[in-house]
């Protein structure tokens, strides 16, 4: 599941954008493990998450509310926080030190940046996974514009056509550029997608081609 | 997925929810193309249907994959967890799943966007199984296989169509320029896209083992990523 690997965008872009994982492993510490991604969540609001999500049973609009996500989290549940800006992230890194709840928590943006992240705050980088990008057909996949904004939810279910339905809604003044931004948030089930991010995209994209 | 026709209004509001274009208007009812259908789930959680014409019909195999390769909210029996994939480098420093010297590999075909026919990922896994690599026991993808040892699928599987199916195995460093020219061959030969996903241990004095060698065959590597920042416990004590 790498659903939060293949984000493409400019630097300065995702320099905007950083999702925090935290899960636990099948049978080595998953029991009791509900609780302490419960914990990270909480942790992650007060650290300035714009969003939290829960890959298992799905995001705060699918379970109806922010409470109802928080209250539902299983032990076998994989959690999820997007931060806009490297302060935040340094507050929910140095937070997960300080209470090491025990579980693996995986950052997904600038390599560089998140490195530095955690240089800041004294945690040494275990592993990392790189994206080789787009092999195959690529000649089939839509513009990178849209793909910066679909590939917020790597589970595709911000589908190309939603994006544009967006566009000409933001285009027509049927909708803020942060309006649509939310409403292609809805469908993303772990709640990884980034509207921070998207709003600024959908800003510039209209703009060209208006 | 299927819509009733006989409540269908026909108001379109479902057709932007399909990331494969497999619901269409017709005769102003909304119809749904089975053979095109991911059975992702997309329209049924996400159009609001204000007459509730989209249903969850009885899935049974071999259309069941679909579901379980791409409806984000089903839980494969294999990893048990919610998605396609397995918990691969996310829990690496418990797990000690990718150890020093070798690299995780996952080649998620059909990501981004078009989605892909079991035949694609049968070419693919079949191409890279020349390298002698086991196949992620865990991972569903390797479930469907008839023989995991050629990357053979099972035959009534071959036409599904899924939003993703994520190929998962190790292999030893010095094998991935190989692997790489292995993959450049099929990706000519397959009717879609697929994102290619390398993962390392890192070393302790920051670097990265994999990037010469991905370097090296002259591929581009993103600048973000994921970073297993190492806080999981207790600790794989790695020989």
């Amino acid at each position: 599941m790498t659903h939060t690997l293949h984000r493409m965008g400019s630097e300065a872009s995702l320099r905007e954008d950083y999702v925090v994982l935290v899960m636990p492993s099948k049978d080595i510490n998953h029991e009791g493990s509900g609780p302490k991604l419960r914990q990270f969540l909480q942790m992650a609001l007060e650290a300035g998450a714009i969003k939290i999500g829960d890959a298992r049973l799905g995001n705060q609009y699918h379970q109806g509310s922010i409470d109802n996500l928080l209250n539902n989290v299983e032990d076998r549940a994989v959690v999820h926080a997007v931060f806009k800006d490297q302060d935040s992230l340094i507050k929910i890194l140095q937070r997960l030190k300080e209470t090491d709840l025990g579980l693996s928590v995986v950052v997904s943006g600038l390599f560089d940046e998140v490195a530095t992240c955690c240089n800041r705050v004294g945690l040494d980088r275990h592993t990392i996974n790189q994206s080789l990008g787009r092999w195959g057909r690529t000649d089939r996949l839509p513009s990178r514009e849209i793909l910066e904004i679909s590939t917020m939810c790597g589970h595709g279910m911000v589908t190309v056509s939603l994006i544009q339905e967006v566009i000409e809604d933001i285009k027509n003044g049927n909708s803020t550029p942060e309006q649509g931004a939310e409403r292609l948030f809805e469908p993303c089930m772990c709640g990884i997608f980034n509207p921070h991010r998207a709003a600024e995209l959908l800003r510039a994209l209209v703009v060209k081609e208006i | 997925m299927q819509i009733d026709p006989d409540l269908c209004i026909g108001c379109g509001q479902c057709l932007p929810y399909c990331p494969v274009n497999a619901i269409t208007l017709e005769e102003d009812i909304s119809q749904i193309d089975l053979d095109e259908c991911a059975e992702c789930g997309n329209c049924l959680r996400n159009a609001h249907c204000p007459v509730d014409a989209i249903y969850q019909q009885d899935l049974a195999w071999p259309r069941i994959v679909r579901s379980i390769l791409s409806d984000v909210l089903t839980i494969a029996v294999e990893s048990g967890i919610s998605g396609r994939g397995t918990e691969e480098m996310k829990t690496n420093e418990v797990t000690g799943r990718f150890k020093f010297g070798f690299a995780g590999i996952a080649i998620e075909v059909g990501r981004p966007v078009l989605g892909a026919r079991l035949y694609d990922v049968e070419k693919i896994a079949q191409a890279v199984a020349s390298l002698n690599v086991e196949f992620e026991k865990n991972n569903p993808v390797t479930s469907m296989m008839s023989d995991p040892k050629t990357g053979k699928f099972k035959n009534e599987l071959i036409n599904e169509k899924v939003l993703s199916a994520i190929i998962e195995f190790v292999v030893k460093l010095e094998q991935l320029p190989e692997l790489f020219r292995i993959l450049e061959k099929v990706a000519a030969k397959i009717e879609t896209v697929f994102s290619l996903d390398v993962a390392t241990r890192i070393c302790s004095d920051g670097r990265v083992p994999t990037s010469p060698y991905i370097e090296g065959a002259g591929l581009w590597i993103a600048p973000n990523g994921k970073t297993n920042v190492g806080l999981g416990r207790p600790l794989y004590q790695e020989k």
